[in-house]
C-alpha cells in the first residue's frame, strides 16, 4: 500500500513537474513574471572562455580604442575603465578621443595603422559600415579591427571586422516586454520607440516582438524616431499617439535616453497614472527616475563588467584564441523593488554586485 | 493704404486660414480623438519652450542681427539651473535669478563683441553658443542631470489653467509683452528702425548701438527663461536637446513674418507659425503616419508659406 502511494506520489510529482513550464508557457503572465525573476537579482559571473595568462600573452602588444563618443557618459566611462584594466596587466592601451563623427573615427583607425597599434576596438557604437575601406586597409597593415558592445548576439560581425563581441539584446528586449506582460496581466497595449539606425535596435525589436507574440490579448505599434530627431521629434510623437489611442497603458522606449522626452509627453497628456515607463540601458539619471516615480522599469548593464568583458574577448584574440561573441555581460531588472541599490543619486557600476571581478582575475590568472 | 485691399487681408491672415484648414481636415478625418480639448491642450501645452525661443529672435531679428547662441543660452541654463538645484540644493528662489542673470550676460557679450569690433553678429553668436555648448558639456560632464525640484515641473507643466498647462500662459503672457514693446513704446520703434536701416536710424537720432545691445540682452533672456521652462517640462537637463530647438525657431520666426504683419518680424505671426507647424506634426502623429512624413510637413510647409505669401502680395520685394 504505502508502496502504492509512493509511486502515485512519484507520478503525480512528475506529471506536475513537467505540467508546469507547460503551464507557465500556456500562461504569458506567469512566463514573463519567471523571466523578469531570473534577472531581477544580482547577477552571477559566467566566464565567457577558457582562463588563460593575460599579462604573458599581452607583453608588448598594444591596443587603441576608438569610443562612439567620449562625449557619451555610457561609453567613456567604458572606455577609461579599459585604460585602468590595461594598465595592471602592463600592456599599451590608449583611447581616440573623438565627439561621434564618423570622420574623427576613420582619424583613429589610421592612427592605429601608422602607430604600430596591434587592434583597433570600435567601442559601443563606433560603426564600421561606415568606413569599410579604411577598416580593410588597416587589417592589411596587420591591425585587427573588431567591434565591441556594436550588435546582438544574433548578428554578424559588420563590415568585415575580425571579430564582434556582442550583448544580448534580444532578452533585453524580451525583458521589456515581459515586464509589461507581467504588470498588466497580459494586456499591454504599448508604444515602442525605436531609432533604427543603431545596429542593437533590429536585437531588442526582435526581443520585444517574440514575447509579445506570446501573449494573445498584447497590443504594440513600433515608432521609429531617428537619433538626431530626439529632442524635437519623440514628445509630439508620443503625445499624438497617446491621443490617438486612449488604451495605451505602457510607452517603451528601446533606449533609456529617450525618456527625458517621453516623461513630459506622458505628464503634458495628463495620463501619469494610466501610462508607465519600461526601458533598456541603466543609464544613472533614468535610474534616479525610477525612484522619483516617473519611470517605473529600466533594465541596466554594469559598464565596469563591460569593459572587463570587451577588453577579455579582444586580449583573446591577441593572443591567438578563438574570438568571443557572447560577453556574457549579464542584465539586470531595475525597478521600485531594488532602485535603493545603485546609490543615490544612482551610480553607473552599482547595483551588479562584483563577481566579476574575481572571476575575471582568476580567468585571466592573475592570482597564480 | 493697404488696409481696406483685400489680398493685404488675405496675405495678413492667409497662415491662419491655412492652419484653420488643417485643423479641419485632421478633424475630419479623426473627429474622435483630433477635435478633442485634450488634444488642443496637449498641442498648446507642449511647445511653449519653442514659443519663447522663437520670440527671444523676433527682438534681434527685428532690429537686424541674429543670434545663433540662443538655443545654447537655454541649454546652459537649463543646466546651471539643474545643478544648482538638484546637485547643490540650492533653492528655486536663487537658482532661477542665476539662470535668468546668465541669459542676460551671455547677450551682454555677444553685443559687446558684435558691436565694439563690428562683426557681423552671425559669426559672433555662432562662436558663442558653441563656446556655451562646450561649458554645458563641462558642467555637466556631458551627462544628464535629474531630480530637479518637483516645484518647478509644478509651476511649468503640471499645473493647468483651462486643461492646458501653465507654460503656454507664459508664453502668451511674454507674446502680448513684446507685441506691446514693439507696437506702443519708443524702444519698439527705435528697434524697427534699427532693423530697417541703421545709418537712417542714426541720422534721425536713433541710439543704435544702445538699442541693438539691448535687444540681445532682452534675447538672452528670453533664452534663460526658455531654459527654465525646458529643465520644468522634462524635470532634468540633457547637455545637447535645447540644440535642436534653434532652425525649428528661425523656422517659425520666417514663417510668421509672412502674417499678421507681412514682411515684419512680429510676435503673434511667430506664436501662430509654431502652433500651425505643431498642429500638423500632432495631426499626422494622430493620423499615424511615419516621423518621416513630419520632415516633408514641417520643410514643405515653410517652404509654401513663404511662396505663397508672396504670390498673394504681388512678388514684391522684401528685404528679409
Amino acid at each position: 500500500m504505502k508502496q502504492t502511494f509512493t509511486r502515485l506520489g512519484l507520478v503525480s510529482g512528475l506529471m506536475m513537474a513537467t505540467a508546469l513550464p507547460v503551464l507557465a508557457q500556456d500562461d504569458p503572465v506567469a512566463a514573463a513574471q519567471a523571466n523578469i525573476d531570473a534577472y531581477s537579482g544580482i547577477p552571477e559571473f559566467t566566464a565567457p572562455g577558457e582562463p588563460f595568462d593575460a599579462r604573458a600573452c599581452m607583453e608588448g602588444k598594444s591596443i587603441l580604442t576608438v569610443p562612439a563618443s567620449s562625449a557619451i557618459p555610457f561609453v567613456k566611462t567604458i572606455a577609461d575603465h579599459k585604460d585602468a584594466l590595461a594598465e595592471s596587466l602592463g600592456f599599451e592601451h590608449a583611447q581616440w578621443e573623438n565627439q561621434g563623427n564618423p570622420t574623427q573615427w576613420i582619424q583613429g583607425i589610421e592612427y592605429a595603422g601608422n602607430n604600430g597599434f596591434d587592434l583597433v576596438s570600435l567601442l559601443a557604437g563606433a560603426d564600421p559600415r561606415f568606413f569599410e575601406p579604411q577598416v580593410k586597409a588597416a587589417q592589411e597593415k596587420g591591425v585587427k579591427v573588431v567591434t565591441s558592445h556594436l550588435t546582438g548576439l544574433e548578428l554578424d560581425a559588420p563590415a568585415g571586422v575580425d571579430a564582434n563581441t556582442a550583448i544580448d539584446y534580444k532578452q533585453a528586449g524580451k525583458l521589456m516586454a515581459d515586464w509589461t506582460i507581467a504588470q498588466t496581466g497580459a494586456k499591454t497595449n504599448a508604444l515602442i520607440i525605436v531609432s533604427n539606425e543603431a545596429l542593437s535596435t533590429d536585437s531588442l525589436t526582435d526581443g520585444l516582438t517574440e514575447a509579445f507574440a506570446k501573449c494573445p490579448d498584447c497590443a504594440y505599434e513600433i515608432v521609429n524616431v531617428p537619433i538626431v530627431d530626439w529632442a524635437t521629434r519623440i514628445q509630439p510623437t508620443v503625445q499624438g499617439k497617446l491621443q490617438a489611442n486612449p488604451d495605451i497603458n505602457y510607452v517603451i522606449p528601446i533606449y533609456d535616453s529617450m525618456s527625458t522626452f517621453v516623461t513630459p509627453a506622458i505628464a503634458i497628456s495628463g495620463k501619469r497614472d494610466s501610462v508607465k515607463v519600461a526601458t533598456f540601458n541603466g543609464t544613472p539619471f533614468v535610474l534616479d527616475l525610477i525612484r522619483e516615480g516617473t519611470v517605473e522599469m529600466d533594465i541596466g548593464e554594469n559598464l565596469d563588467w563591460i569593459a572587463h568583458a570587451m577588453l577579455d574577448a579582444e586580449m583573446r584574440l591577441l593572443c591567438g584564441m578563438e574570438p568571443i561573441v557572447d560577453s556574457k555581460v549579464p542584465l539586470r531588472v531595475f525597478s521600485a523593488d531594488n532602485i535603493d541599490e545603485v546609490g543615490n543619486p544612482a551610480e553607473a557600476s552599482k547595483g551588479y554586485g562584483d563577481a566579476y571581478v574575481p572571476g575575471y582575475r582568476a580567468l585571466w590568472m592573475l592570482d597564480e | 493704404m493697404h488696409k481696406s485691399d483685400l489680398s493685404y487681408q488675405l496675405e495678413r491672415f492667409g497662415l491662419v486660414i491655412v492652419w484653420l484648414a488643417f485643423i479641419a481636415l485632421f478633424g475630419a478625418m479623426r473627429p474622435d480623438t483630433f477635435l478633442t480639448w485634450s488634444n488642443f491642450s496637449t498641442i498648446f501645452g507642449s511647445e511653449a519652450v519653442l514659443v519663447i525661443v522663437t520670440l527671444g529672435l523676433v527682438i534681434p531679428l527685428t532690429a537686424g542681427d541674429f543670434d545663433l547662441s540662443i538655443a545654447q543660452i537655454l541649454t546652459l541654463v537649463s543646466m546651471t539651473v539643474a545643478i544648482l538645484d538638484a546637485r547643490m540644493d540650492l533653492p528655486l528662489a536663487l537658482a532661477l535669478p542665476i539662470g535668468l542673470a546668465i541669459g542676460a550676460l551671455v547677450g551682454l557679450i555677444n553685443g559687446a563683441i558684435t558691436l565694439y569690433f563690428r562683426v557681423h553678429s552671425l559669426i559672433v553668436t555662432l562662436g558663442v553658443g558653441t563656446f556655451l555648448h562646450g561649458i554645458t558639456l563641462w558642467i555637466g560632464n556631458s551627462q544628464t542631470i535629474s531630480g530637479v525640484s518637483p516645484m518647478l515641473m509644478e509651476w511649468v507643466i503640471i499645473q493647468r489653467v483651462l486643461g492646458v498647462p501653465i507654460a503656454f500662459y507664459y508664453a502668451i503672457g511674454l507674446a502680448v509683452a513684446i507685441w506691446y514693446m514693439l507696437s506702443y513704446t519708443a524702444f519698439g520703434q527705435q528697434l524697427l528702425f534699427t532693423g530697417r536701416g541703421r545709418e537712417v536710424g542714426r541720422l534721425t537720432g536713433v541710439a543704435v548701438d544702445r538699442v541693438r545691445l539691448t535687444a540681445f540682452v532682452l534675447s538672452g533672456t528670453l533664452g534663460a527663461f526658455a531654459g527654465i521652462l525646458y529643465t520644468g517640462t522634462t524635470g532634468s537637463a540633457n547637455p545637447s536637446s535645447g540644440t535642436f530647438l534653434l532652425l525649428p525657431a528661425f523656422a517659425a520666426a520666417f514663417l510668421g513674418a509672412t502674417c499678421i504683419k507681412p514682411g515684419r518680424f512680429n510676435p503673434w505671426g511667430s506664436v501662430i507659425a509654431v502652433y500651425f507647424l505643431v498642429t500638423g506634426i500632432n495631426g499626422l502623429s494622430v493620423l499615424g503616419f511615419r516621423t518621416f512624413v513630419q520632415d516633408l510637413f514641417y520643410g514643405g510647409a515653410l517652404v509654401l508659406a513663404v511662396m505663397i505669401s508672396q504670390v498673394v502680395s504681388g512678388r514684391k520685394d522684401r528685404g528679409l
